[in-house]
């Protein structure tokens, strides 16, 4: 037997097999194709995940607000994301309780029919997801409020009285915990209460109680601003909206919350206005037999549900912000191969490349494979105007090259844009370890420790600083002393990379990356003197040969400036000399004529070289 | 009915058990050794709270108990009795309020003694040999007001005026920018210690510089940053010093950052009119004047002042820069006629081959409290900074200005002073021990001007500033809470009525804004 919503009949299996079809497909997306380490991550684009530490002194900021419940659980669930798999169970648990709600509140609004809507909500949070946002404790204030909503629909007695009474204890324990979302709750009881039960003035009390409450336990009880009483945890609050990186998809979530009230309006108008019966006409033979063919309706209306969760995904998926998220994840666990796989054609983002430098220079490639990739003057520090806000990405690049005051810089500046994240206050532990300012390094370890995920590695180095406060047989901290600046250069800003550059190289001749680094500021400038001048310090490394594109700056130079470069002994190879006058043969082809084709032919042939990039680089 | 009996039984259960399982895991045994071993040493405990002196109505110092042990057991006791007994199982002695209070009260100018004991596994109790504080006869200012940030240089995210009732662990927020994305608040200044007259200058680069001024329960804003301010007596007139910080980076010092004052002048603001003014002495055209401070009886402005040594007031880092050095001057001031006396060297830099900075006077009068650095015009960035004393009231007898290096500084910078309102304690900012992290110490202030080894400013939490990543700076005493609320403040900051100045300065004094390039100042704190 069908049942009047369409679906197989309540009893039967057709609903559940659904539900559970579309949250283990939300799971596996979430988990597999999003990957919320990524989120958790943040990389500088999500600057609104939050930090957990254990402890009271942490827990007492969130008690003592409206609202602070539900950040602090949020807060700590999130740090699961850090678990590609726990964090997506998380998400679609959430999901899913945010559905059976819904379709609870469409079924107590008799709005059988339109239960299949229930699943409205998750596809949103999943397209929140697949955009890479994280507004997690916006979703979960709703899903409280939500619950809180089936809760008060469930318990509501006959009375007037005690329906009242229901309503203001379950709205000052949802204030406390949920803060502005409360509000929510408040509206979608009134809404019931005028339109489904028809009790009008119970409905309209709830309205001005909802404002009431927020004002007297917000204001007077907790002492927060009146524009905290009434938005906390809303995706209104100037909390969410004063930040632009916060307001991405924000859309969304506005949808997501005005989906309940908004459907109850809807219905309950519906039902007012179309009180008329509508006498049912006799159904064809066709008709009655698709209503008799349960499991092809099943499968159809599954069908519509999928292809409407594919398109939502197919235009919220976030793939160039997923490289991106990806190449700063990888970069920052050192994870090299990983890092170059994150780049693809033809993206030329500006913080994969960024990545993608510091991965060909820890495998040794930067100065043989640097132009197989787009390049451009400002990727090495992610120097120019439109970088100055960045802080976190360009972190470790100082840290490896061992200009820790600079590094220590930016990171500060991280943390007072992204907050206390473990991965900052680790960076800025070892940096102040490293310049042996231990007290100041105490308090990042100790603060992480803390930390869910990070406090094994605090706690190791709390415990070496026990039995050896200079840490002295640290090989990673000694090896960034001895790269460590001991001359002191005032700047008002550090963004002068060549004098950056030249000071560490003055300081230790054998910091082969800030060599590496100046010449190839100095090809991606062409600064073809200053390349040349410096070709001597190949000799404090140990490159077996010069590196591919150095000979092919030394082609260039020598051509340019008509004289030699003392190579001391070194040569450059047949093949560079080889792919030199192939590519001047080129340009003898094209020589007077189409430029662009030159430039393709050029591409195709000689895309990675710095013969190409000098010729046709930014 | 059956099935509300079932939810109330379980409701009792479950909170019968919570109930137990608290006391379980918070619970303390208060008993006291009796049979136990000596050692012949203090116990470490942290903060370290030995061998100083103490307010009678400071919160609660509880500590943890830095020995290894399995329990922990104190005995905190007195001259003329009372005494809490408390217990631990992992060290921290967390002091319960009333009888802490009732204990101090009862034995101003007494001794407090700390009995510690440990016990290892096999239940061997340790004595410890006591530690021995003195409760000052003199209490201290009741509300302490900083601001709280974390340690960076440009931006605002987070941030805030907070105020700290010093007599419990309460802190609460005056002013933030939680809803204000990179707002900037600083230069609180108070006239007397007291809330009801109060300047708080505001930078944003959205809402434009300001200052607040809440005066008798109305806020205005001053469509003028004012920088260093500090209130007359009479509170008629504040004066304040206008100047453009810009900031340096150090790559290879400890301390990272540095500001230099490119320039700067001093102007003052007279409540009644509405009208701002300075004074050739106060703002000249070679020299870099800062720090103003009032004498208690209004009749000298102290303030620091240095010759500037370059030309190009554009030029960053400007020429010499580490070798201008502040000296300390004074002028008279007659504020019924509104004329300033002549200029007097009360401290060359020369003498002291320092740069002197941020004077503050007792409110007695006696005791001149203020802080040298190796040069330039903010200590707190200057490891070499350290706090130095002058009796005034000496010098007014001898005509000679005499000052003394303080026993309570360490090898990190200090600086930030503030005396509370019986001049017997001041409150300073210091990196010791947490170096990037600024935390607030208190000190005593004997008759004869000795200072005592300083307490951090006590946390319920006794490893609250082992974690702690904020800084806590710019200390000022009070004696009752700022009234105002924070949101009344941020609907003055971000509304458009404002009272508007004009500020006279020359043009061989730029004001800030002209500087091409610059951003807004104050984009540095600190």
């Amino acid at each position: 037997m069908l049942d009047s919503t369409g679906e197989l009949p309540t009893q039967g299996p057709g609903r559940p097999i659904r539900n559970l079809i579309f949250f283990v497909f939300f799971y596996l997306y979430i988990w597999l194709a999003v990957d919320l380490r990524l989120i958790y991550h943040g990389g500088e684009v999500i600057t609104n995940f939050p930090a957990f530490y254990r402890g009271w002194v942490f827990f007492r900021g969130f008690i003592s607000r409206p609202g602070g419940i539900i950040a602090y659980l949020s807060a700590f669930l999130s740090q699961l994301f850090c678990i590609g798999w726990a964090g997506a169970l998380v998400a679609a648990l959430q999901a899913c309780l945010i559905c059976l709600c819904c379709d609870y509140f469409l079924k107590a609004a008799g709005a059988r029919r339109l239960r299949w809507a229930r699943f409205i909500p998750a596809v949103l949070v999943l397209v929140t997801y697949a955009g890479y946002t994280y507004h997690f404790a916006t979703t979960t204030a709703l899903l409280t409020a939500l619950a809180f909503v089936c809760l008060y629909l469930r318990i509501a007695a006959e009375s007037n009285r005690l329906r009242l009474a229901i309503f203001v204890l379950l709205s000052v324990i949802l204030y406390y915990i949920a803060g502005g979302a409360y509000l929510l709750f408040a509206v979608s009881c009134a809404i019931y209460e005028l339109l489904f039960s028809r009790r009008r003035w119970l409905g309209l009390s709830y309205l001005l109680l909802a404002g009431a409450v927020s004002y007297v336990v917000g204001v007077f009880i907790f002492g927060v601003t009146t524009i905290d009483a009434f938005t906390e945890l809303l995706p209104v609050s100037p909390k969410v909206t004063s930040y632009e990186a916060r307001r991405r998809m924000l859309e969304i979530i506005y949808i997501l919350y005005l989906f309940v009230p908004l459907t109850a309006l809807l219905l309950g108008l519906w039902r007012i206005i179309g009180k008329r019966k509508v006498k049912a006409k006799p159904s064809s033979k066709s008709a009655s037999w698709f209503r008799r063919a349960r499991v092809l309706r099943w499968g159809i209306a599954t069908g519509v549900l999928f292809a409407f969760v594919g398109i939502c995904i197919f235009f919220s998926h976030n793939n160039r912000l997923k490289n991106v998220l990806e190449a700063d994840y990888y970069a920052y666990r050192r994870m090299w191969p990983e890092v170059l796989k994150t780049y693809q054609e033809p993206v030329t983002d500006f913080f994969i490349i960024h990545a993608v430098n510091r991965a060909l220079y820890h495998t040794g490639r930067l100065s043989s494979q640097m132009f197989s990739y787009p390049q451009h003057p400002e990727v090495l520090f992610l120097t120019g105007a439109e970088h100055t806000g960045v802080y976190w990405k360009k972190a470790d690049t100082y840290i490896d090259l061992g200009h820790i005051n600079q590094a220590e810089i930016v990171l500060i500046e991280a943390q007072e844009r992204l907050g206390r994240r473990p991965m900052i206050l680790e960076r800025l532990a070892l940096i102040n370890l490293v310049k042996g300012k231990i007290g100041a390094a105490r308090v990042y370890l100790t603060a992480l420790g803390k930390t869910l995920f990070f406090n094994d590695w605090a706690n190791d180095y709390l415990t070496r600083l026990e039995s050896d406060s200079n840490l002295s047989k640290d090989e990673n901290i000694q090896r960034l002393r001895s790269l460590m600046l001991d001359t002191d250069y005032d700047k008002t800003s550090y963004d002068y990379v060549e004098d950056m550059l030249t000071d560490l190289l003055k300081h230790n001749r054998q910091n082969r990356m800030a060599f590496e680094y100046l010449m190839a500021s100095y090809l991606l400038t062409r600064q073809m003197d200053k390349f040349a001048k410096n070709l001597e310090r190949l000799d404090d490394f140990d490159y077996s040969q010069i590196p591919r594109h150095y000979e092919e700056a030394i082609v260039i130079y020598e051509v340019l400036a008509r004289r030699k470069v003392d190579l001391k002994g070194r040569k450059v190879s047949s093949e560079t000399m080889q792919r030199a006058v192939a590519f001047d043969n080129l340009f003898a082809r094209f020589r007077g004529g189409n430029e662009r084709g030159l430039m393709l032919a050029a591409g195709r042939d000689f895309g990675d070289t710095y013969f190409f990039y000098y010729k046709f680089g930014p | 009915m059956n099935k509300r009996y079932y939810y109330l039984v379980s409701f009792a259960a479950i909170v019968i058990l919570l109930c137990g399982l608290s006391y379980y895991l918070l619970g303390e045994d208060t008993a006291v050794c009796e049979q136990y071993s000596s050692v012949a040493r203090a116990p470490v405990i942290s903060p370290d709270y030995t061998e100083t002196v103490i307010p009678p109505n400071i919160a609660p110092l509880n500590f943890i108990v830095k020995e290894k042990g399995s329990r922990y057991s104190a005995r905190i006791y007195s001259t003329n009795g009372g005494s809490i007994n408390l217990s631990s199982k992992n060290g921290r002695i967390v002091i319960p309020a009333g009888p802490w209070k009732k204990l101090l009260n009862a034995n101003r100018g007494q001794k407090l003694y700390f009995d510690i004991y440990a016990a290892d596994e096999s239940n061997q109790w340790l004595r410890f040999e006591t530690i021995t504080n003195t409760i000052a006869s003199e209490g201290i200012d009741g509300y302490l007001i900083y601001r709280k940030l974390h340690p960076s240089q440009s931006r605002w995210s987070e941030m805030g005026i907070y105020q700290r009732n010093v007599e419990n662990h309460r802190e609460s927020v005056v002013v933030d920018n939680s809803f204000y994305n990179e707002v900037c608040m600083n230069c609180h200044a108070f006239c007397g210690n007291r809330p009801d007259k109060m300047f708080l200058d505001i930078r944003s680069m959205k809402y434009g510089s300001s200052a607040l001024l809440v005066e008798d329960n109305a806020t205005n804003k001053i469509a003028k940053r004012l920088g260093f301010i500090t209130w007359h007596p009479s509170g008629r007139l504040v004066v304040c010093s206008i100047s453009s910080p810009r900031l340096l980076l150090h790559t290879a010092r400890r301390y990272v950052q540095d500001i230099v004052e490119l320039d700067s002048a001093l102007i003052y603001y007279l409540l009644d009119s509405g009208t701002v003014k300075t004074s050739p002495k106060l703002a000249q055209k070679d020299r870099l004047e800062t720090y103003p401070t009032w004498s208690p009886d209004g009749r000298y402005l102290y303030f620091c002042s240095a010759a500037m040594l370059w030309s190009d007031r554009y030029e960053v880092p400007p020429q010499r820069y580490e070798e201008v050095k502040y000296d300390l001057l004074r002028i008279s001031y007659d504020p019924n006629s509104d004329t300033w006396g002549e200029l007097e060297t009360v401290l060359s830099a020369k003498d002291t081959g320092l740069s002197i900075l941020e004077p503050r006077i007792s409110p007695d009068g006696r005791w001149l409290l203020f802080c040298m650095c190796d040069y330039g015009s903010w200590p707190i960035h200057h490891p070499t900074s350290d706090l130095y004393i002058m009796d005034l009231e000496a010098a007014r007898q001898t005509g000679e200005y005499k000052y003394r290096r303080l026993e309570v500084n360490s090898d990190q910078s200090e600086a930030w002073h503030s005396w509370s309102t019986n001049s017997r304690w001041i409150a300073f900012s210091s990196k010791r021990r947490y170096e990037v992290f600024t935390r607030i110490y208190f000190s005593y202030v004997d008759r004869a001007g000795r200072l005592y080894k300083p307490i951090i400013l006590p946390q319920k939490d006794p490893e609250f500033y082992d974690f702690c990543l904020k800084t806590h700076t710019i200390p000022e005493f009070l004696i009752q809470p700022v009234e105002v609320t924070g949101e009344k403040l941020v609907r003055v900051i971000c509304g458009s009525r404002q009272i508007a100045v004009d500020i006279p300065i020359s043009s061989a004094t730029p004001k800030a804004e002209a500087i091409p390039g610059y951003e807004g100042p104050w984009r540095w704190r600190e």
